[in-house]
């Protein structure tokens, strides 16, 4: 892609915008492009998370965010590009090769198994775990981040709300114990409390170590909790930095933050 | 009396109908592929069941599970190499090679087979149990028992099993189901081999109690179709009544008008159904 050879700019060069000094990142996308049919969406996109890192994609519609997680999980393959994780290449494998890897991933428009009660939702989230003997202690530890799941663990999923639906996305996630966590819009089309109450459980998962890749409209309030962001643009990398700088950042706010 | 003599028979009969239309469902909710050969699968189990008779003279429900076994394994390659490549493309593309496989099969039957009726008449089988002043053919009941065995069985598969979770999740939404884990290429493979058993069981059951040739594919999917339009699309339960009111509601009329009227019984349920009721009047809507 030697259209594409002007790296993305660094917004600043504060030591926070760098990457944790401590070695290899956990996921990497190094120049990956990818189609959906004939129409290319990311242009030579790259990318890194490092273990414990909370990592935004923010951009305006069309710039390839979602894009971006499904060609991780294999749900789109790239053309062109390598997908790698703890080291090794994942492209090209399946979704199901991908989440047995050790990546969750919760997609967009909170979508569970609606004919099942909130309990076979998280053990469909659990289908991966070998040992089914260890269920019951992770649905247990699921209950605990999200008390209402819990309450509700025999109703079907198709009768909840729509903000205790993503809840049960988010836990069902979970149940796979993934090293890494992708987030396709969590909180899109909720209602105000439940807006707040899915970034305050992000900042939960974040406190406990979990590493987490968000792709938000919500820019403002997903920025505000990531330790690094990285602004899309027509599926080309346009500005990288910490959370706080692009936050700071003039053009970043003028064109992304509405403000 | 007649009238509950007709209504038992019938219900009877429903249960081998209800084993029919279950794996035809399995198959739709997890590929989404209505498989015009499903009566075909039916029509191979019967004569599967036929020959196993007609060779070793043993009792030939003892062929039932050789019977489902090999075509759990015939299901699962044909899927591989046709079935597969439909999944997610248009409905004619999947109703057009299903009725291909539909035609072929049938076919090549008729060349092996002749369109000769057979039966499978196993002494044990035959004759009537008086109960209650009613008498119900002895073949029938064991049909129907087995029929509820094995339906009642794929039905505690699919809802306690964490394979049948796994299907039930894949035909709820594929895509989701995948990042769970879940292999749903695999899923689609072995339902489409569990619901070649089914029609195959199904048509072992059929050999015992009707006679049979190779064109009556073309008669059961006819069914087959009726009992979904009555249960709703996609609901075990539904399959289940809706295979129970055809089975009584064609005995009737071949009790009270004639055979071939009751051949055409299914049908018009079918059209009427869809005209006062196109979800179905036992499956609830079903995302």
């Amino acid at each position: 892609m030697a259209a594409d050879g002007a790296q993305a700019q660094s917004v600043q060069t504060q030591s926070a915008a760098a990457p944790p000094a401590n070695g290899a990142p956990l996921l990497e996308l190094r120049d990956v492009d990818a189609s959906y049919g004939k129409v290319q969406i990311l242009h030579a996109a790259s990318l890194a998370i490092h273990p414990g890192e909370v990592v935004s994609i923010i951009g305006p519609n069309g710039a390839g965010k979602s894009t971006v997680l499904k060609a991780v999980m294999g749900i789109l393959r790239p053309t062109t590009g390598q997908i790698l994780f703890d080291g090794q290449s994942i492209t090209g494998l399946r979704p199901d090769q991908i989440v047995r890897r050790g990546i969750g991933y919760v997609p967009q428009g909170r979508i569970v198994f609606r004919d099942m009660t909130v309990a076979e939702n998280l053990e469909m989230g659990a289908f991966t775990i070998a040992d089914k003997g260890r269920v019951r202690p992770l649905m247990d530890r699921v209950f605990t981040v999200f008390p209402r799941l819990g309450e509700r663990r025999t109703q079907r999923a198709g009768t909840m709300s729509g903000g205790e639906q993503q809840m049960l996305a988010m836990g069902r996630v979970l149940m796979s114990e993934p090293r890494v966590v992708l987030m396709d819009e969590p909180s899109l089309g909720l209602a105000p409390r439940f807006i707040e109450l899915v970034f305050e459980k992000i900042g939960e998962l974040k406190e406990a170590g979990m590493t987490l890749l968000l792709v938000e409209q919500n820019a403002a309030k997903s920025l505000s909790i990531s330790d690094r962001g990285y602004v899309l643009e027509l599926g080309r990398n346009r500005f990288t930095g910490s959370g706080p700088d692009l936050l700071a950042d003039d053009r970043v706010r003028r064109l992304y933050l509405g403000g | 009396m007649d009238l509950l003599q007709v209504i038992v028979s019938g219900l009877l009969l429903g249960g081998v109908y209800a084993l029919l239309a279950a794996g035809l469902n399995l198959i739709f909710g997890v590929m989404r592929v209505i498989n015009l050969a499903h009566g075909e699968l039916l029509m191979l189990g019967a004569y599967a069941t036929f020959f196993f008779y007609d060779t070793t003279g043993l009792n030939p429900l003892l062929a039932i599970p050789l019977v489902a076994a090999a075509m759990f394994a015939g299901g699962m390659v044909l899927q591989r190499l046709t079935i597969e490549r439909v999944v997610g493309q248009p409905l004619l593309s999947s109703l057009l090679l299903t009725f291909g496989l539909s035609t072929l099969l049938t076919g090549v039957a008729l060349n092996l087979w002749t369109t000769n009726f057979r039966s499978v008449v196993y002494e044990p089988l035959t004759g009537s149990l008086g109960i209650g002043g009613l008498s119900i053919s002895r073949s029938r009941l064991v049909a129907f028992a087995i029929a509820l065995v094995v339906s009642g069985a794929t039905y505690v598969f699919l809802r306690r099993s964490t394979w049948g979770k796994a299907i039930r999740a894949t035909a709820q939404h594929a895509e989701v189901a995948q990042v769970c884990g879940i292999d749903v290429g695999r899923v689609r493979l072995v339902s489409f081999g569990l619901g070649s058993a089914m029609a195959a069981t199904a048509g072992s059951l059929v050999a015992i109690v009707f006679t049979f040739n190779p064109e009556i594919g073309r008669v059961f999917i006819g069914k087959a179709f009726a009992i979904i339009v009555l249960g709703g699309l996609g609901s075990f339960v539904g399959a289940f009544l809706g295979a129970l009111t055809l089975g009584v509601t064609e005995t009737l009329a071949a009790y009270y008008t004639s055979t071939q009227l009751s051949e055409a019984v299914a049908y018009a349920v079918m059209v009427g159904v869809l005209l006062v009721r196109p979800s179905g009047f036992f499956g609830q809507a079903e995302s």
